[in-house]
């Protein structure tokens, strides 16, 4: 049904770049590190000159002798000593040749390395500025290839393809004006065949490009095959399902191999050309240049020099053929790459543009409540799905709310609204009376604790994972707000009036999220790495430290997405017993599945198909009679059934 | 309220200071920084050469049709410098035409012999080497099938990953083309300084006399060079470790605007990255351009010392153009080898690994002679059962009951109580440590494994789903299971009703690990595949996961219909489900507290009535009885 053509247009990675944005940035890292390989240019041309003068001293020494030797004279000191000479020089234009080789491969490879640093700097930052509307759709697989595999072919792309290009057209071009000043004719026969091999390798070259791509493909396969099978493997043993498994790799590992035999006879040819490059060029010098020795009209030891240009130029003719390849995936690479860097962020950050709008929050005023959340008529849709519709509600600073809803009702999707993960179609949200598309970006998030429904940790150490919000209060320049130092537990239980250090909150925030026990646990406390080296923490563990995580940012907002929801009852209940005095001076959002919390709040939001249809309290609700009340009563009359 | 956008202004409200009062950033505290290299080393490089050796030993006869066209190749090669030797001296100085044809056709046809075998070798060599991996991949495939749960906690699955792709990977050219390559190399050295001292030996002295410096300085570079890659090798590492968190958790760095952070920590460690590279450019292009000097230096020597042997007329001109050409296919190898030997190592490296996996040979153990499965019904029994995952940490203490054919057995209890680790055991996805688990009085350690295991079905809470139909997926590549089978037992479970929303019906493609699938489609498969399989004894762990409330009337329904085929064990979460069953079986801390029905224990007023009424008590709607007929919810 689905062809692979379909699939590779409707890659969700894939974006129309324009031919100049293309070009502009391909270049723009070239022109970057410019005075690198103009350098690089510069030695290489030394290298050449060096290199191809070796020959003609060569033919020199051995014309002398053979001279010598024929005229029967019987005193060769003086052809001796200027064929000394000749040897001298041979070995000083060698290490002549090979400082200018040393400094040419520096001098061009390393702005490959740079570019290499910058590309991968360039991409991590627009990473950073990307918005779930990039993310969701994207295979992480294909993204994570795309800034590690892709990078790499892009520098050697820049500096193999320069250094080869430059250098094989140099030793052409001085190699055949050193051949042409010895025999015109020759040499014009000699070379005669290297463009048909230069053509085969070429085309090979093609060849093994396409292949290579239908080896990584199945090999890719076998990968994904590996990944299923590890990661469903209680579901393989519990089925037994080892033997189908290892069926189907096999079918897979076969497939495999076939490609890679096909690509070896590809590359096998292309070694075989290679072969008949080194040689081919000598095998025409014996067949013409002999005759012309014999008929006078060329010495031996122009015949002896002639053979050392043909198989100097033997290497530069083979490199072609790589750079060929190089710069056809390079290419690719660069496209792949180009196609996240050209990406613009769905999201206006007011702190980027000069955008008088602008607005920044009010100041928090220590005795005041902080957090006022206005929605006005907000409407939001993912393509065509209408998913939150005509939303209007103020939740005054301070208080607690929750929403419920069934799954798809759109609670999460207001959460991403509130944090700008996405914005509104239409209608405005404000935090503290500012419109938050108004507000720079980052000060908007920097006053937001979020707990997400689906924990996920870092693997640093525990007290890193923690204390994450904290890094850029600390140490980053463009963030307004420094570290907070307020309670996360009354100064009447603690002991501990404000300002706290950094420790004495984390250690407060532990607490308060229930990790006390957890950390005791383990032998490392704070310092235990999380992850595969250190421990795996349980979801509720996990969800207990994005809970605290979220605490010592000392949010505007609280939002706790279905945040508890791996934490037993018991457990739940004295969390949030704990986090009322952090809930008293800011606004809460809870979004859940379990009700048993939910008399605590200040009021509840029932959400169905994108709209709000009840409001109110608990009790408000109970007596509205509405689906709150409806699902609270069967809740009841189960209870009364049981009894 | 309207203020300029910029962020100075927010700072003024925290206090008076400005940006000065940024902290300086740990180096060491970044995303990623745990990460650490394996300790290699434990195998010697020859037991793990003479391993892969076994891989290649069903490819023998190739390989050595390989090894014994080196001796061809290696002679086309060296024949050639001998060839424009015998031009010059035998015709083009004494000025004699006679025979020069023949010299010239075995030049010609040195070159196309040698062009011709080498594609001949390279075919075969990847024929041996490309089929050796073939098994060594399948061979790591179905030992990871045979290692118990146990492993998979030791070995995440991102490192498995890598010992059976990249790592096999990398044996690839070590294996195809490496090893006979290397020898091909010392055979041209060895050929190449005999035809030298054999010609002249003065002369030969002379052009190996730069042999010791070439050597020495190599080694000098190789050193360096070897520091710096393996610097690389770390860097990148930590670097793509970085990379890789990052991008899982751009959601969560950026709501906690660490973006600037995060972006400062992969630039330094880019740096040193970047840093470590630049140490290698430098001594490899020394390297490079040593190497490539050397061969003209000698050059230059042979001319030096040659030219007084030729006008003493103690050697020929031709000696020493031969010399010449040799010289320039002397050096070329060495530096090679100093390369393949690199790749060599890191091939050892790779194989030293997936060898320390294939070493694992952790097991369930399994009888020699194992039982006869008994006939069915079945009745299950735990007696007296202790199990541990580490040592001295009770997961079950002294856990006893009996399932009897057709009962429905639910166990309850906290998280940890140890209620998966009873149906782990009962798979025998883990041995027991102490007491014994009985299928109609017999051990399960006596019975075949595999064959034990096809009794069961598992529906675990996390649904897998195979890539493929959701017909695969269903019968789990059985041919035998037909379609109305397919088509009652989804039926049965509400699944038919959902799979015809698809056009393709049972055809429908789930992508890699159901991501296509709700959760509570998820579900209903994973019933529809319980109930198709026909299984004697059922395990369900019921999902917590949430699902609107429509849905989870069907999937309550169907649990019904489930339970009530075969005799069960479930592993309950829904009051409904706990209500209807024959038994309940408390847990706590791994014992078994209380048992019962439900209104027994309710009655009791126990630990069971305690976490009856923390867990359900409470307003827990999205669970509540259905409100509407499930089929015809379907459609939404």
């Amino acid at each position: 049904m689905s062809t692979d053509d379909h699939a590779e247009t409707s890659h969700p990675l894939s974006i129309d770049v324009p031919d100049d944005v293309h070009s502009e940035k391909l270049w723009g890292y070239f022109f970057r590190y410019g005075w690198w390989f103009a350098l690089g240019a510069v030695f290489l041309v030394l290298t050449n000159l060096a290199k191809f003068a070796i020959p003609a001293y060569i033919g020199m020494a051995v014309e002398k002798m053979r001279a010598a030797m024929q005229s029967g004279q019987l005193d060769f000191s003086m052809v001796r000593s200027e064929v000394i000479w000749f040897g001298q020089i041979i070995m000083i234009l060698a290490v002549a040749a090979g400082i200018a080789r040393i400094l040419s491969r520096i001098t061009i490879f390393y702005p490959g390395r740079y570019i290499e640093f910058d590309l991968r700097n360039d991409l991590y930052e627009k990473l950073s500025d990307l918005t779930p509307s990039f993310y969701d759709p994207a295979p992480t697989g294909d993204l994570t290839s795309r800034v590690t595999n892709d990078v790499q072919r892009v520098r050697v792309f820049y500096a193999l393809t320069f250094l080869h290009i430059v250098n094989t057209g140099l030793a052409y071009g001085i190699g055949i004006w050193r051949m042409a000043g010895v025999d015109l004719s020759l040499t014009l026969i000699c070379l005669a065949p290297y463009p048909f091999l230069l053509g085969g390798i070429l085309y090979l070259g093609r060849a093994l490009f396409k292949q290579t791509k239908v080896v990584q493909a199945k090999l890719s396969d076998l990968s994904t095959k590996v990944q299923e099978n590890l990661t469903g493997m209680s579901v393989v043993k519990s089925f037994v399902l080892e033997g189908r498994e290892s069926d189907q790799y096999s079918e897979l590992n076969n497939e495999f191999y076939d490609e890679n035999m096909e690509l070896a006879v590809i590359r096998g040819g292309l070694n075989a050309l290679v072969a008949l490059v080194a040689g081919i060029g000598t095998t025409m010098l014996l067949i013409i240049g002999t005759q012309r020795v014999l008929a006078g009209t060329l010495t031996l030891g122009q015949f002896v020099e002639f053979n050392g240009y043909v198989v100097a130029l033997a290497f530069p003719t083979i490199a072609m053929g790589w750079v060929f390849q190089i710069w056809h995936r390079g290419r690719a690479a660069f496209d792949r790459i180009i196609e996240i860097l050209a990406r613009e962020p769905t999201l206006e950050d007011p702190a980027d543009s000069d955008d008088s709008d602008a607005v920044s929050l009010p100041p928090v005023d220590g005795s005041q409540p902080r957090g006022r959340v206005d929605m006005e008529n907000v409407s939001f849709s993912y393509d065509e799905d209408d998913v939150l519709h005509d939303i209007d509600l103020t939740i005054p600073a301070g208080s607690t709310v929750a929403f419920v809803g069934r799954t798809g009702s759109g609670k999460s999707t207001l959460v991403k609204l509130l944090t700008r993960l996405y914005d509104p179609d239409e209608g405005t949200i404000r935090l503290d009376g500012a419109p938050i598309d108004r507000v720079g970006l980052r000060e908007l998030r920097s006053e937001i604790g979020f707990v997400p429904q689906e924990p996920l940790l870092f693997s640093m150490t525990l007290r890193q994972n923690i204390r994450f919000g904290l890094d850029a209060f600390d140490y980053d320049e463009t963030i307004g707000r420094r570290a907070p130092n307020s309670a996360l537990i009354p100064p009447s239980e603690s002991g501990l009036e404000p300002p706290l250090s950094e420790d004495q909150r984390v250690q407060q925030a532990i607490d308060v999220a229930g990790l006390r026990p957890d950390i005791d646990g383990f032998s490392d406390g704070l310092e235990t790495l999380v992850g595969e080296r250190g421990v795996t923490l349980s979801g509720g563990q996990k969800q207990r430290v994005t809970l605290a995580r979220a605490l010592l940012v000392d949010p505007r907002l609280l939002i706790l997405d279905d945040a508890l929801s791996s934490v037993d009852t018991k457990t739940e209940h004295l969390i949030l017993d704990r986090l009322e005095y952090i809930m008293e001076g800011r606004t809460s959002i809870l979004l859940t599945h379990r009700f048993n919390a939910l008399n605590r709040v200040d009021r509840i939001y029932v959400l169905e198909q994108g709209e709000i249809i009840e409001r109110g309290t608990h009790d408000e609700l109970i007596e509205q009679g509405g689906l709150y009340a409806n699902m609270y009563e069967r809740q009841q009359l189960e209870e009364t059934l049981e009894s | 309220m309207t203020n300029p956008p910029d962020c100075e202004d927010n700072s003024g409200q925290e206090g008076s200071e400005d940006s000065n009062g940024k902290k300086e950033r740990p180096s060491e505290t970044a995303i990623g920084s745990n990460f650490e290299e394996r300790e290699l080393g434990q195998i010697s490089d020859l037991e793990i050469v003479r391993r892969l050796w076994k891989y290649i030993r069903p490819y023998k006869g190739i390989f050595f049709a390989c090894l014994a066209l080196l001796p061809i190749i290696t002679a086309a090669r060296l024949l050639q410098p001998h060839l424009i030797q015998v031009a010059i001296d035998s015709h083009l100085v004494p000025g004699d035409y006679q025979g020069l044809i023949w010299v010239i056709t075995g030049f010609a046809g040195a070159v196309i012999g040698k062009a011709a075998f080498e594609y001949l070798q390279f075919y075969l060599m990847q024929k041996a080497g490309q089929s050796s991996l073939v098994d060594l991949r399948q061979h790591i495939f179905d030992h990871v099938q045979k290692r118990p749960t146990d492993f998979f906690h030791d070995n995440p699955v991102g490192r498995l990953m890598t010992r059976m792709t990249t790592d096999v990977e990398s044996l690839q050219d070590a294996v195809s083309s490496g090893m006979i390559t290397m020898v091909g190399d010392f055979l041209m050295l060895f050929g190449i300084a005999a035809i030298l001292i054999y010609k002249d030996w003065r002369l030969a002295l002379v052009s190996f006399s730069i042999l010791p410096l070439l050597v020495g300085l190599t080694a000098i570079f190789r050193h360096y060079l070897r520091q710096a890659y393996r610097d690389v090798r770390t860097k990148i590492a930590r670097l793509y470790a970085h990379l890789q968190e990052s991008i899982t958790g751009m959601n969560i760095i950026q709501l906690f605007v660490r973006e600037n952070v995060s972006a400062d920590e992969y630039r330094d460690i880019n740096t040193e990255y970047r840093n470590a590279n630049l140490r290698s450019i430098r001594y490899d292009a020394m390297l490079y351009a040593v190497v490539e000097a050397v061969g003209s230096i000698t050059i230059g020597a042979i001319i030096w010392y040659g030219s007084g042997q030729v006008l003493q007329d103690l050697t020929t001109l031709g000696v020493l153009v031969a010399f010449i050409e040799y010289m320039r296919k002397f050096f070329r190898p060495i530096r090679d080898l100093a390369e393949k030997y690199n790749q060599f190592q890191s091939a050892i490296a790779s194989g030293e690994r997936i060898f320390q996996l294939l070493d694992n040979d952790e097991k369930i153990p399994q009888k020699d002679d194992p039982k006869q499965l008994p006939e069915t019904p079945l009745t299950i029994e735990f007696d007296d059962v202790w199990f541990a995952y580490n040592e001295d940490e009770w997961i079950l203490k002294d856990v006893s009951f009996t399932v009897e054919p057709g009962e429905r057995v639910a166990l309850v209890g906290h998280t940890g109580a140890g209620k998966t680790t009873i149906t782990n055991l009962l798979l025998r996805l883990y041995d027991i440590d102490r007491g014994s688990i009985r299928i109609n009085g017999i051990d399960i350690r006596e019975f075949d494994l595999r064959a034990y295991r096809r009794f069961f079905a598992v529906v675990l809470q996390d649904v897998f789903l195979f890539e493929g139909s959701v017909r695969e997926n269903l019968t789990l590549g059985d041919d035998s299971i037909s379609e109305e089978e397919i088509e009652q037992a989804a039926r049965a479970v509400h699944a038919h009703q959902m799979v015809q929303k698809y056009d393709d019906g049972y055809e429908h493609h789930v992508t890699e690990r159901g991501a296509n699938l709700s959760a509570g489609e998820k579900q209903l498969i994973a019933f529809a595949r319980a109930l198709v399989l026909h299984p004697e004894i059922l395990i369900l762990d019921e999902a917590t996961a949430s699902v609107d409330t429509d849905t989870e009337a069907l999937i309550q329904d169907a649990v019904e219909v489930l339970l009530d085929q075969q005799t069960s064990l479930v592993i309950a979460h829904r009051l409904s489900t706990i209500e209807s069953s024959d038994r309940i079986l408390v847990l706590h801390r791994g014992e078994i507290v209380e048992r019962g029905t439900h209104s027994e224990l309710l009655k009791n007023n126990g630990h069971y009535s305690k976490l009856h009424r923390l867990q359900y008590a409470e307003t827990d709607t999205t669970s509540g009885s259905p409100s509407s007929d499930p089929a015809a919810a379907v459609g939404e």
